[in-house]
């Protein structure tokens, strides 16, 4: 054991001193809030350019109220048209065309041809029949510019909006009082009553999506960063031990089984180490972004480490197995493919379980020795949580896998490490595994 | 005298290939022992089996008087053939670990760190990392993280190939002091002029069997004085068409002439024929002897 730790100390001491756990640990955040703070701070500075637009109406009764919605919107008053938010981005600035006899494909010809020469940013077509609900007719928006889509939400918004005023209007209907007659009630979505320390009822909370999806969706993605991190740093380490043949200066010292074990254990605490730096800066930036500090409860905290060291016995060792089976990078890499994909799995299964955490789908994946890692503690995550049971059931699974895993990997470590030439095939991991 | 290693019986395969074949084999404490045989005899399958680094498929070995090799491994230091050291570590943190690796405490470490630094001639260097050595340097501090712990027994698979005269001389020296202290040391080598000058006692191994094992004299006196050395002002030109001449290893200047009959008569005749400046009956060489069995 002494030297386990020895092995440990120093694995650790290596791995916290790789680039990729140092970018993991400063360069990641910093590009990765840099990009949040630069995207707040320049998102309504990136889009300033004008956009005027040709407005085609057919109808001649929506141009001038839609010109006056927008004279509104461009002088920033704020407006009573629902989805119409007081202006951040640029103008949009319709110009009128009347159709009078010209041919219409003609016109729409020569409006694209505007367009094609940045005269217009788009035009709109509203055909006449557009005030008959009953017609289906639909208002045509053409431009050059689809991923653009500011503009067309914006006319969406308020040609629909003159469009309705108008019918009512022909109607003769108070639109006023249909809009306040209909005005839907709101769900206010909350958690459950409980009774609080001091023996009273503590209100329920008001249901907050950054507590709901926000925090078990981290914790998926902490998870699997963890390990996408910590497992290849120890297959590199076993791989560049057996290619500069230090290896064999190790196992004269110290068992393979305690090699083995040390490179675990070592990887397991530069993981940790690297999840308590992320959980910490997780607290700090939930606390000041919206004082959702006290979601991440100490629970969480401390199933994510339980998982997280189970999940590490697996995928360390199938990660150093195949390190010690290959003689190279390049073959390494292709063991290491089946592998990533059952990483993937609970990644690719994640939006499944959280939209029904409590369906058949997620109470299976998440017994899965290799997704329960990332789905069972996704599951534990999201309100109410699974039964008791089947976290434990998934815990005792994950806890044999890992010891036959680490049974498996410590014979094929053994074998592979003083091995050189060709890597091995899985057919003679497993015949080395089966071996006495 | 005790000894340090015993093999007995020993034998192991490798996918049905005899590597080492019925081997029994005892090293004194305190010899320097020389194991010696052609690539691929199984010299260093024997130096693995003795560290405990492979399993023998039969027979028994003994390691400074434990039968469990593992429990005496802290006190046994191994150079193997191929040198593994950490490209990214410093010379320190290398054999701080490598020495706290065979059970040493961290003070007596440093302390012999020092000294062995010291005696290598790479004082200073202790915080540079591997990857900024020469060849012979990292050679000499594969060495010392042999040797950092103190060892009882130490094992070197072929310590000085590759070495340039220098660098070969400061790690004989490095061994003899290894000896001094009172370990016993076993080493393998291609080198037999190293070996005869160095070791008490030679082994070689060949196809897996021990063909020889003990003092240089005991070999030599089993292949007798059937070899003379001779300069002549010919050469080689010199001995054709000499059927009392089974071999002839020639060296430019001098010849070593190994003979079937009486090396007197053989005088007679060669004098005969030629000014014979040097005439040397001597016992063969270890590089003869060597040559003699594993030639084809």
């Amino acid at each position: 054991m002494h030297k386990t730790l020895i092995v440990a100390q120093s694995e650790f001491t290596t791995l916290v001193k790789t680039k990729a756990f140092l970018i993991s640990v400063i360069l990641m955040p910093l590009v990765m809030g840099g990009s949040i703070m630069l995207v707040r701070a320049t998102r309504d500075a990136t889009d300033s350019k004008d956009r005027t637009f040709a407005l085609v109406d057919h109808t001649g009764v929506i141009a001038e109220p839609l010109k006056a919605v927008a004279a509104l919107y461009n002088s920033s008053t704020p407006s009573a048209i629902e989805g119409v938010l007081a202006r951040k981005g640029p103008r949009f600035i319709p110009l009128e065309i009347k159709p009078g006899d010209r041919d219409p494909d003609a016109l729409r010809l020569e409006l694209s041809n505007r367009v094609r020469r940045q005269e217009l940013f788009a035009f709109v077509e509203v055909p006449p029949e557009i005030l008959d609900p009953a017609s289906g007719a639909t208002i045509r928006y053409y431009s050059d510019h689809p991923s653009y889509n500011a503009l067309p939400q914006w006319l969406r918004a308020t040609i629909n909006a003159v469009v309705l005023n108008e019918r009512f209007r022909q109607a003769s209907v108070d639109r006023a009082l249909v809009v306040r007659l209909t005005k839907q009630a709101p769900i206010d979505e909350r958690g459950l009553f409980e009774r609080g320390s001091s023996g009273g009822v503590k209100a329920a909370e008001e249901v907050s999506v950054a507590r709901a999806i926000g925090i078990p969706l981290a914790a998926l993605v902490l998870m699997y960063m963890t390990i996408m991190t910590s497992a290849p740093q120890l297959l590199n380490s076993v791989i560049e031990e057996k290619m500069s043949r230090i290896s064999e200066v190790l196992v004269g010292s110290i068992t393979p089984f305690e090699l083995m074990m040390g490179k675990l254990m070592g990887g397991a605490a530069a993981s940790t180490l690297l999840s308590v730096i992320y959980i910490a800066g997780g607290l700090i930036v939930a606390q000041y972004w919206g004082g959702y500090a006290t979601a991440i409860t100490p629970a969480i905290v401390g199933w994510f480490l339980l998982f997280l060291m189970l999940s590490l016995c697996i995928f360390g060792s199938i990660f150093i197995a195949i390190g010690a089976a290959c003689n190279d990078l390049k073959d390494s890499q292709n063991m290491m493919t089946p592998v990533m994909l059952l990483v993937m799995v609970p990644v690719f299964t994640a939006g499944s379980v959280m939209r029904a955490p409590d369906g058949t789908l997620a109470t299976i994946l998440s017994l899965v020795p290799t997704a329960a890692p990332f789905l069972m503690l996704l599951r534990i995550s999201l309100q109410p949580g699974p039964p008791l049971w089947q976290i434990v059931l998934s815990l005792t699974l994950m806890a044999g896998t890992a010891l036959t895993v680490v049974w498996a990997a410590a014979k094929i470590f053994r074998t592979g490490l003083l091995m050189q030439g060709k890597s091995a095939t899985f057919a003679e991991m497993f015949r080395w595994v089966m071996a006495k | 005298m005790s000894n340090a290693i015993s093999l007995t019986r020993v034998t192991k395969q490798f996918n049905g290939t005899l590597a080492v074949d019925d081997l029994s084999l005892t090293v004194p404490t305190g010899s320097i022992y020389g194991f010696i045989g052609p690539n691929g005899s199984g010299k260093t399958t024997t130096l693995r089996m003795i560290m405990h680094i492979l399993l023998p498929d039969r027979g028994e070995i003994e390691v400074l008087g434990s039968r469990d090799t593992a429990a005496a491994r802290d006190r046994v230091g191994y150079l193997p053939e191929e040198r593994g050291l950490y490209k990214k570590m410093t010379i320190r943190r290398l054999l701080r670990y490598y020495g706290r690796l065979k059970g040493a405490t961290l003070a007596n470490i440093d302390a012999s760190i020092e000294d062995w630094m010291r005696r290598m001639e790479l004082p200073g260097l202790l915080d540079r990392q591997i990857e900024t050595l020469s060849k012979g340097m990292s050679q000499k501090v594969q060495f010392i993280s042999a040797v950092v712990s103190n060892p009882s027994l130490l094992i070197l698979d072929e310590p000085f190939s590759g070495l340039d005269p220098v660098n070969a001389q400061v790690l004989k020296d490095a061994v003899l002091e290894m000896r001094q202290r009172g370990a016993t040391v076993v080493f393998s080598t291609h080198d037999m002029t190293t070996a005869e000058r160095m070791c008490d006692r030679i082994f070689m191994i060949f196809r897996g069997r021990k063909v020889l094992d003990g003092s240089l004299e005991s070999i030599q006196d089993q292949y007798g004085a059937d070899t003379v050395r001779i300069r002549t002002s010919t050469g080689l030109a010199a001995l054709t068409d000499m059927p009392e001449i089974e071999s002839v290893n020639d060296f430019g200047q001098m010849q070593d002439v190994r003979l079937q009959g009486d090396p007197q008569a053989f005088l007679a005749r060669l004098a005969a024929r030629t000014s014979v400046y040097h005439f040397e009956v001597t016992r063969p060489s270890l590089q003869d002897i060597f040559v003699r069995i594993a030639r084809p």
